[in-house]
Formats: structure tokens, C-alpha cells, sequence
């Protein structure tokens, strides 16, 4: 790095990007085909077909999981909601959200139809991209769903559920140190998934991605501690 | 607005919609791709478009999240073995791939400099400083605050400094 960021310098870098970079046009073929044919089926991308196969491939999946899914019921409660909570974010990851809703405009909506309100929320950044926030029913509870994406396209799903005294269990804790703040949530796994699970007040938290490798796993803590400094839900008066 | 009219406006845009195509592909077929899909998107969902506001920054967002979806999924793809686990660890701002055959080939330390930037950093220039657009399109654009696009841009003028000077001392 050169070290210089005086604004002259950032200009001349400007000026030089405008000046410098080749422009290319659109080809005649192109500007003709969108032209004359009111922008017709593009060319069969290279990479469309592998891609389809695989979603039709998760989708097969989702199904195969929806149909044993409900056989093998834990016996733990927590393990259970875990299990309601990973299925929810399968659902969102798949079929996206029933009704995406965006924050805060459906703020007021999504904390009569939820129960829950939000003091705060995250609302993204240059590593977690919000996508959606909805209502959700799990295990007999109402509460909210926040979905965002990070840049390598893995879904985080933020539920809060309204469940007093939730038990958090001790033996899955994880400590995580941010400055001087710490925090003690617990890593749970189901169907190829993790999930961070604590409790704030009278509210049960979770955290769900595909992030299971230990490598993922550093970067989910760091999304836990984005979210958790960022959000705080509370019961709806 | 009128199809007709809707057509003719979202067309002016064509030329820089490909130009930054190809600096996301790298790949005149692909860029090709890429922009008949941006249209063919844009032509559907023209009803979604509100008129008055900045149909430039509506087309260019369509054309980046078409970019994103299927090239950020083909390149999570072949990041993956057999077995399925990933071979390499991928980091959040990634640099761009390595040039593929077909690719178009840098000319100036510059164009190289700015092919080797992560996807975000690349298109938060080739928006503000190439296409000249206001701060709060490349946001629309983008998806993120005003400020997050400025904080972008200050550090992907940061790298490409650090890149010229790379390609100087060499």
C-alpha cells in the first residue's frame, strides 16, 4: 500500500479509472437480439444446467427430509426445537420466505403477527446481507424469523421464540469473547446444520446456518456476535 | 409507462450495462449472457418499476444479483470436491478467480489491478468512478447504506493503490 489517501490522490485514481479503463460495447448481435426480439430466451448458460440439477436435487432432498423428518422426533425439548427451528430455516433456504417482509417498514405488522418486538435489529452489513423477516409458528410458539446472507451465499436464519426459563444446555456451551463482551450460547447440530441457541429474558435465540466445518464455524461465531450486539428482541407488550 | 417506452429508456443503458458485464465476467459470451438475462428480467418484471425513479440503478442491480446468483453458485461449486467438502477455505472478500481460457486479457496494470479486486470492491468503482453514479444509486444498486458504499469505496481505492504499487516496483 502506498500509504497515501489524501482526497487529490483518491481523485487522480478516479480520474485515471475514468480515463484509463477500456469501454466495451455491446456487440451488434446482442443489441440486435434484445432489439428485434423484445429480449428473447438468452443462450443456455454454461453453468445453468449443473446448477438446476443441484437445486433440483436439494429440493428432492427437502422432500425425502419432510417425509422421514417426522418419525424421528427427539425426546429432548430443546433438541425438538432445534429440530423446528433447523426445518424452518430448510423451508426458507428452499423456498424462500412465505412473505419476506423488510425492516423496519413492517416493523409494526411483524410485531403484532409475532409477538415479538424489536428494539434493535440488525440490519446488515458489508458481511451479513438482510434478506427478510417473517412470523413463524414452531413447536406452539409464536415468534420472528430474520433471514440474511452472507457473501458466499449461506443463509443465516435469526429465530426468537417466547419461551421463559428456556434451558439452555450447559454441556453444548461455547464461551465468545468480543472486546468485553462474553457470551455463553450453545452450538447444536441437526440435519447438517448449527445452530446457536441461548436465552435473552424470557426469549429462547437461535442461530441457524450451514456453517458445520471448523473452519465455518470460527465465521459463525463472528455472525453470532453481529447479530447479538445488533439485535434485541423483547416480548410485545 | 408505456412497454414501448419502457423498452426504448431500459435499451439506452445497454452499452454500460455490457461494459460492466464484461469486468464481472471477464468473458464476452458470458457478459452476452448475462446481459440478455438482466433484460429479459427487466422486460418481465417492467410492471415492478416504478416510474420516476432511477430505471439506470434498477438495471444494474438486476444485472449484479443475476451476476451474483449464478456465478457465486457456480464458483461455490467448483470449490467443492467429490465428497463434497469445501478444498479450500473460502474467505468473505474473496479476489477475483483466476482467468479462465476464454477470458479477455488485461492490457494496462490498471484493468489488471482492478480485475484482481474482490467482485464488491471492483463494482462499487466500476459504478461510482466508470459510470459516474450518485452515491445513493450505488447503494440502491448494492443493497447497502450510503456510507457502507462509501467506506467501500475508500478501501477499494486503498487496494487498487496497493496493486499499482505492486505492478511499479515489479
Amino acid at each position: 500500500m502506498s500509504g497515501d489517501h489524501s482526497p487529490e490522490s483518491d481523485e487522480v485514481l478516479g480520474t485515471r479509472l475514468r480515463a484509463e479503463l477500456r469501454r466495451y460495447a455491446a456487440p451488434t448481435s446482442l443489441r440486435a437480439a434484445i432489439t428485434h426480439g423484445g429480449a428473447p430466451p438468452p443462450r443456455r448458460a454454461m453453468w445453468l444446467s449443473p446448477v438446476l440439477a443441484a437445486a433440483a436435487t436439494v429440493l428432492a432432498l427437502g422432500l425425502v427430509f419432510l417425509l422421514i423428518g417426522p418419525r424421528m422426533v427427539p425426546a429432548d425439548p430443546v433438541e425438538r426445537l432445534v429440530r423446528s427451528v433447523v426445518a424452518e430455516h430448510t423451508r426458507a433456504l428452499m423456498w424462500g420466505a412465505r412473505r419476506p417482509e423488510v425492516i423496519p417498514t413492517a416493523l409494526p405488522w411483524l410485531t403484532q403477527e409475532s409477538g415479538i418486538g424489536l428494539k434493535k435489529v440488525f440490519a446488515g452489513d458489508d458481511h451479513l446481507q438482510f434478506s427478510g423477516a417473517e412470523p413463524v409458528y414452531l413447536e406452539g410458539h409464536r415468534g420472528i424469523a430474520l433471514h440474511y446472507r452472507d457473501a458466499d451465499g449461506h443463509l443465516l436464519s435469526y429465530v426468537v421464540l417466547p419461551i421463559a426459563g428456556f434451558p439452555v444446555p450447559d454441556r453444548r456451551r461455547v464461551q465468545i469473547e468480543r472486546g468485553t463482551s462474553r457470551w455463553r450460547p450453545a452450538l447444536m447440530h441437526d440435519s447438517g446444520f448449527s445452530a446457536w441457541v441461548w436465552r435473552q429474558g424470557d426469549l429462547a435465540c437461535f442461530i441457524v446456518s450451514d456453517m458445520v466445518s471448523d473452519a465455518d464455524v470460527e465465521r459463525f461465531k463472528d455472525y453470532f456476535v453481529r447479530l447479538r450486539i445488533s439485535t434485541d428482541p423483547v416480548p410485545a407488550q | 409507462m408505456a412497454s414501448d417506452e419502457f423498452h426504448r429508456l431500459a435499451l439506452e443503458h445497454l452499452d454500460a450495462l455490457y461494459n460492466f458485464a464484461m469486468y464481472l465476467t471477464r468473458n464476452p459470451p458470458e457478459a452476452d449472457d448475462l446481459v440478455q438475462e438482466t433484460y429479459l428480467r427487466a422486460f418481465r418484471f417492467s410492471h415492478r418499476f416504478q416510474a420516476g425513479t432511477h430505471l439506470r440503478a434498477w438495471l444494474f442491480q438486476i444485472l449484479r444479483n443475476t451476476f451474483l446468483t449464478f456465478y457465486r453458485l457456480r464458483e461455490r461449486e467448483s470449490a467443492l470436491a467429490e465428497d463434497g467438502v469445501p478444498t479450500w477455505d473460502v474467505p468473505m472478500f474473496h479476489d477475483a478467480p483466476e482467468e479462465s481460457s476464454g477470458a479477455v486479457e488485461a492490457h494496462t496494470d490498471l484493468e489488471r489491478a482492478l480485475l484482481r479486486l474482490p467482485e464488491e470492491f471492483r463494482t462499487v468503482l466500476l459504478l461510482a468512478e466508470v459510470e459516474g453514479m450518485a452515491l445513493e444509486d450505488v447503494a440502491r444498486v448494492l443493497g447497502c447504506p450510503v456510507g457502507t458504499v462509501k467506506s467501500r469505496i475508500f478501501r477499494a481505492k486503498e487496494r487498487l493503490r496497493g496493486l499499482l504499487q505492486d505492478y511499479t516496483n515489479k
